[in-house]
């Protein structure tokens, strides 16, 4: 029997089956397709090769990199990225910068944003629930309609103000003060083992042959271990009883009905999926609240060209609202090994879609027309260059992340939590819009619950920054445990002494103090001194000090007055002092933050 | 704005500690080079009464006037009593900081 079963062979079901592998145990993963890869998988038709979207690996999480690394090692390349947005009729870089975005919009445009912007910077909107209002308050009402309303409602199909603002919160970090001095002063482009984190934004790694090379080769190297990779069965019961899971039932392509047991149970299946497949069935609320659970469904239609080049970048953001495909792909652009011929380009056109949407339906030589429609509409081809074309569809591309999912999800993980022998990881299994890595961690997570860690699946976050550290463990053999380790300390020192705040009070006192005697000092001296005229030149302080003089009474007299004289002085230079390292850090709060934002579309 | 307060509490709840010897090193080398400088300067730049007004220094510093031994003279003073007021400046003010917050941890 085999003591871990695992349901789906994407990059989380797999991930779980390469690391029970190394902790000694025996997975097995069944996988519904005849591929394996999932949402990360790379489709091969007639030589081309292509991604569902684009898949760029990129972590902050040590364990990942080494991970993927581990598997692929040379033919894990580092691509350069370039893309730009399409929108009326023009081209912008993307990134936005700011001086082609003016070239593209006009002096008008351009004034009208800023002035949208400066709105929102100093009147944000109190309520901050939706999408719309999240990214208004930041890029201001104008950038959000031509940058990120259309494109977004193409992705997700829904107006942006029905879109939680949770989302945008969870893919962009919000730095705190602290942390983005600690950037600045430290650098933030280091992961925790010290590694430098080379931005998403201007290259990424990328699978010589795409990312299913990747899930391939694990596929590889777990049967090299002995372990099995069952395709074509589809997980659609789970039998439990006492709180424990006994066994998974499937149907294989063929038609058979495949019944397996274990310890152990691992499931990568969409959540709502997993919760309708229990027998017997959990109780009417948890059926519910998975049945409110909503997935965003997506198809590429894939154009072979009869042209060497047609655009430079990876991929191209279309917001153009005349045409219905979100994005455009040039996979050569990617890894050139994703053409069979140089000579020849493919373009992946993504479309967004509900299942029940007619154009979901449309048969492959409906959808690509289409597409040559659309692609010629906006100028990249002409119709008679496109020699070939092929769709696929891929059900629940997307979590939905709308105004009532947290409470769904908080049900159905208290339910799941009545499990001692399931667990639910990666990206649909939690409900959570994760890129690969984050879908990987909760599958390591998940392996090493198994022999006795506590970690928590639920905690990892898309834009949550992990403070890992992989270390040798003396007592574990060779074995590798994630362990938090604090923020570094000296950071953290020299962040509080050098931030700390000078006592006005204080300093005004002993400013008032040291100048009171020094002036006392000074009149006295020439007093004791004597001779016909007194102090003529120290005199001329009453010009300062009123009643000033070079006398024994001016002498306590300028004592007082400059006691309070200096201690003005010191309280405002203290305030002062105060006031502009405050303005200094929220500076780099801000210009932190802005970097951050910086590839938000990427994120969406 | 009552967060962004809050912030830049978190940012660093300590209040800062004056190191008077540092302060002491810095003011006196402000005050000594200043001197030296100002009496060398006017020396360079000449003229019928070289340094009148700086001469009255000489009431506090003995030995000190306008010349280039009074140059060398003013720095050692001058040093010695910018670090003197650095050193005061900072004294009197980690002690009424000390009064107010308690002994530094
Ligand atoms: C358009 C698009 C672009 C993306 N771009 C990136 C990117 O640039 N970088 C990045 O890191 N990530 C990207 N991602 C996210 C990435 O694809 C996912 O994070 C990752 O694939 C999730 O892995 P998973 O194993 O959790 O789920 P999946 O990839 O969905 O795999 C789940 C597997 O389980 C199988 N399965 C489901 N139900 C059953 C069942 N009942 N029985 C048996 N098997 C079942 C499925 O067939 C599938 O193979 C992108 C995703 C999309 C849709």
């Amino acid at each position: 029997m085999s003591n871990v079963l695992i349901a789906g062979a994407g990059p989380a079901g797999l991930t779980a089956a390469y690391e029970l592998s190394k902790l000694g145990l025996n997975p097995t993963v069944l996988e519904a397709d005849d591929q394996v890869g999932g949402l990360s998988r790379t489709v091969n038709y007639r030589g081309y090769r292509f991604d569902i979207g684009g898949h760029r690996f990129f972590s902050k999480v040590p364990l990942i990199n080494q991970l993927w690394e581990e598997m692929l090692r040379e033919d894990f390349l580092v691509r350069p990225r370039l893309s730009r947005i399409y929108y009326r009729q023009k081209y912008f870089d993307y990134p936005l910068k700011a001086a082609n975005a003016l070239a593209g919009l006009g002096p008008i445009e351009a004034m009208l944003i800023g002035l949208s912007y400066t709105k929102a910077r100093m009147f944000p909107q109190a309520d901050e629930t939706n999408f719309e209002q999240w990214v208004v308050n930041r890029f201001g009402e104008r950038l959000y309609e031509i940058f990120f309303k259309t494109y977004t409602e193409k992705v997700w199909g829904i107006p942006c103000n029905e879109i939680s603002a949770d989302w945008a919160a969870q893919r962009i970090k919000n730095l705190s003060l602290r942390e983005a001095i600690k950037n600045a002063l430290f650098g933030s482009g280091r992961a925790a083992d010290g590694q430098v984190i080379t931005t998403l934004i201007d290259q990424f790694n990328y699978p010589r042959f795409g990312p299913g090379q990747m899930w391939e080769r694990c596929k590889d190297l777990l049967a090299s271990r002995g372990h099995e990779t069952v395709q074509g069965v589809k997980v659609e019961r789970l039998r439990h009883r006492h709180g424990k899971v006994e066994c998974m039932y499937g149907t294989s392509s063929n038609g058979e009905t495949v019944e397996l047991g274990a310890d152990h149970f691992i499931s990568t299946m969409p959540l709502r999926e997993l919760i309708l497949a229990l027998d017997p069935p959990p109780p009417e609320k948890v059926l519910q609240a998975a049945n409110y659970l909503r997935y965003r469904d997506y198809l590429t239609v894939v154009l072979m060209v009869k042209r060497e080049e047609i655009f430079p970048d990876n991929w191209i953001y279309i917001h153009a609202p005349e045409v219905k495909m979100g994005r455009i792909q040039n996979y050569k652009n990617w890894s050139p090994v994703m053409v069979p011929d140089s000579s020849r380009t493919s373009l992946g056109l993504e479309y967004f879609l509900w299942e029940k949407d007619e154009e979901w339906e449309w048969s492959q030589d409906r959808l690509i027309k289409l597409g040559i429609e659309e692609c010629t509409r906006i100028g990249l081809i002409e119709p008679s260059e496109v020699e070939d074309g092929t769709v696929v569809r891929m059900k629940k591309a997307y979590p939905v992340y709308d105004q009532h999912y947290t409470e769904s999800v908080d049900i159905i993980r208290n339910y799941l939590e009545t499990f001692a022998n399931l667990q639910t990881v990666g990206r649909n299994g939690l409900h959570r819009y994760n890129n690969q890595d984050h879908s990987m961690l909760t599958a390591v997570y998940a392996a090493r619950n198994i022999v006795g860690e506590k970690n928590d699946v639920w905690s990892v976050n898309t834009e949550m920054e992990y403070h890992e550290e992989v270390r040798q463990s003396s007592t574990k053999g060779d074995r590798l445990t994630p362990q938090r380790v604090a923020p570094p300390e000296t950071a953290e020192k020299v962040i509080e002494a050098a931030f700390a705040k000078l006592d006005p009070l204080a300093m005004g006192v002993a400013l008032g103090v040291v100048a009171s005697l020094v002036l006392f000092w000074a009149t006295t001296v020439l007093l004791l001194k004597g001779g016909p005229v007194v102090g003529p030149t120290l005199g001329l302080l009453d010009n300062f000090f009123l009643g000033y003089s070079v006398t024994w009474s001016g002498a306590f007299w300028g004592l007082a007055q400059a006691a309070f004289g200096g201690f003005a002085l010191g309280f405002l230079f203290a305030w002062l002092r105060n006031w502009s390292l405050t303005a200094y850090a929220f500076l780099v709060q801000r210009s932190a933050e802005a970097k951050e934002r910086g590839d938000l579309l990427d994120k969406v | 704005m009552a967060h962004k307060n809050r912030e830049t509490e978190t940012l660093s709840k300590a209040v800062a500690r004056i190191q008077a010897g540092v302060l002491a090193i810095t003011c006196g080398l402000i005050c000594g080079l200043g001197l030296f400088a100002m009496t060398a300067w006017l020396l360079v730049k000449g003229g019928s009464q070289v340094g009148q007004h700086l001469q009255l220094l000489g009431n506090y510093f003995i030995g000190y006037s306008v010349s280039w031994l009074g140059s060398v003279v003013g720095l050692i003073y001058g040093s010695l009593f910018g670090g003197l007021i650095g050193w005061g400046i900072g004294r009197v003010y980690n002690w009424v900081v000390t009064l107010r917050q308690g002994p530094e941890a």
